[in-house]
């Protein structure tokens, strides 16, 4: 398994934010659910290794990321997408993705073709020499996803990469998270459900710094059969549906 | 040659070529890091210091410069006030949340924060140091007071850098630095009846150190991994 949870706790002050979540990935796209406050953003945050737990235990390759050493390991095969990326706005495209290949440790001759190459998948491809500051939200976005990207990670991690994004990019987002979910583990928050159903092979729904379901997207929308939960979609019946029982 | 072996990846050839002709040339100084930090990725977060910008650069050699002048005018060292004031603002603009838009993707990469952030402050420390001490030579006053500046400089930037990092702000932090260094003049003046007793006096460099010590123990541990970005 890429991804090994035991018992992951994180507080702030007395406030726990993600509250004792077990929990294991292996290759795949797996969908992070929840409503606002739920602990999507925390626990995306101590998968990345950015955040430590309170308690509890991660495993990420096999390895643990509280030992320097291995954390470093884990970080050069590692590619995340925090909510509030943040850019440098006198960067290109290239020059930004290239920056972060290079603090990832990629071997500096593989850099220009995975940039390029990098930029291509996100569809960027004419924008490359453009500076950040001239391009749109969506497709600074995208340039967040890019430089995710480039290393060919095994662990990805994705706080709402579709914000933002309009619908031609979203359907292309979401074949390149298919695409990547073949190799790697690909763990994506977001608030959108259609995202969820069109893109994740398994699904977590996370309430008030719990799981308080696992399964496929169908399980989850076989929760919402036959129930008067709220929702236009079955989807998004069953994520009523499951959110209502667990706070009853 | 059957149909498999005759297709050509047209995406993988125009990766090759994109790669080519996107390709970014290091320039002299980012290879010569490069080399000595044995670090590409650190050489690359060095050469984008922005208190090691040419802009940057120019408006401190310009201070010192002023400095230089009121000094040959006056007689007073002002070089010796300027350059850690200079030095203080420059380290808490070399790295942190505070300017790093990217702060939170930053720290989950393999080239550690904590090292970039090492690599830029003694950069910029060393640069100020070298101007400082240029302009000292250029403003002919005495050896006392020429060096005088390089122990208090120290307490400063280290000051800055330790508020920059604890308020996730450069500009607190350089203010903090700035501010810190006028007080400490001005008190001194007010104790020793002397401009120059923040430069001169001896029995400050224990304090100026301990100032110095503190603010890098505060940084080292403001920055450690287990704290993260929470």
């Amino acid at each position: 398994m890429n991804i090994e949870l035991t018992d992951l706790t994180r507080k702030f002050g007395r406030t726990p934010a993600v509250a004792g979540v077990t929990m294991t990935a292996g290759a795949g796209v797996l969908g992070l659910l929840g409503p606002n406050g739920a602990g999507k953003t925390s626990l995306l945050r101590m998968l990345a290794t950015v955040m430590p737990p309170s308690s509890g235990r991660i495993r990420l390759l096999d390895r643990d990321p509280g030992d320097s050493a291995q954390r470093r390991e884990i970080r050069r095969r590692l590619g995340y997408v925090p909510q509030n990326l943040g850019y440098y706005p006198g960067f290109t495209v290239v020059e930004f993705i290239e920056y972060f290949a290079l603090l990832k440790e990629m071997p500096a001759a593989d850099i220009p073709r995975a940039v390029a190459a990098a930029v291509e998948r996100v569809g960027l491809g004419d924008k490359a020499r453009a500076k950040l500051r001239t391009l749109s939200g969506g497709m600074l976005r995208r340039v967040g996803i890019a430089q995710a990207i480039v290393n060919e990670p095994e662990l990805l991690f994705l706080d709402e990469p579709t914000a933002g994004l309009d619908p031609e990019h979203r359907m292309m987002f979401r074949s390149l998270l298919r695409d990547l979910g073949q190799r790697a583990t690909v763990v994506v928050s977001t608030h959108l459900v259609e995202d969820v159903g069109a893109a994740c092979a398994r699904v977590a729904l996370m309430d008030r710094g719990r799981i308080v379901f696992q399964g496929t997207p169908d399980e989850l929308t076989d929760r919402g059969e036959g129930s008067t939960a709220a929702g236009d979609a079955p989807l998004e019946r069953g994520y009523s549906a499951v959110l209502a029982q667990a706070r009853s | 040659m059957n149909d498999e072996e005759g297709r050509v990846d047209l995406d993988r050839v125009w990766a090759g070529v994109a790669a080519q002709v996107w390709r970014r040339t290091p320039g002299s100084v980012e290879r010569t890091a490069g080399r000595l930090l044995r670090s590409p990725g650190l050489a690359r977060a060095l050469v984008t210091t922005p208190s090691l910008l040419l802009g940057w650069v120019a408006a401190s050699a310009v201070v010192l410069a002023a400095g230089i002048l009121a000094t040959r005018g006056t007689g007073t060292p002002y070089v010796a006030f300027v350059a850690p004031a200079v030095a203080a603002a420059g380290i808490a603009y070399s790295y942190g949340p505070g300017i790093d838009d990217a702060w939170e993707l930053s720290c989950s990469m393999a080239v550690s924060n904590r090292m970039v952030l090492l690599v830029r402050a003694l950069a910029v420390f060393g640069l100020n140091t070298v101007l400082g001490l240029a302009a000292s030579a250029a403003s002919g006053v005495a050896l006392t007071v020429t060096f005088g500046w390089l122990v208090p400089m120290t307490a400063m930037c280290a000051l800055a850098l330790a508020v920059a990092t604890l308020a996730r702000s450069a500009s607190v932090g350089a203010a903090a630095g700035v501010a810190g260094w006028i007080i400490t003049i001005l008190a001194r003046q007010e104790t020793a009846g002397r401009l120059t007793a923040a430069v001169t006096d001896s029995m400050l460099t224990l304090p100026y150190l301990a100032v110095a010590a503190a603010g890098a123990a505060v940084v080292l541990f403001a920055t450690r991994t287990s704290r993260g970005t929470s």
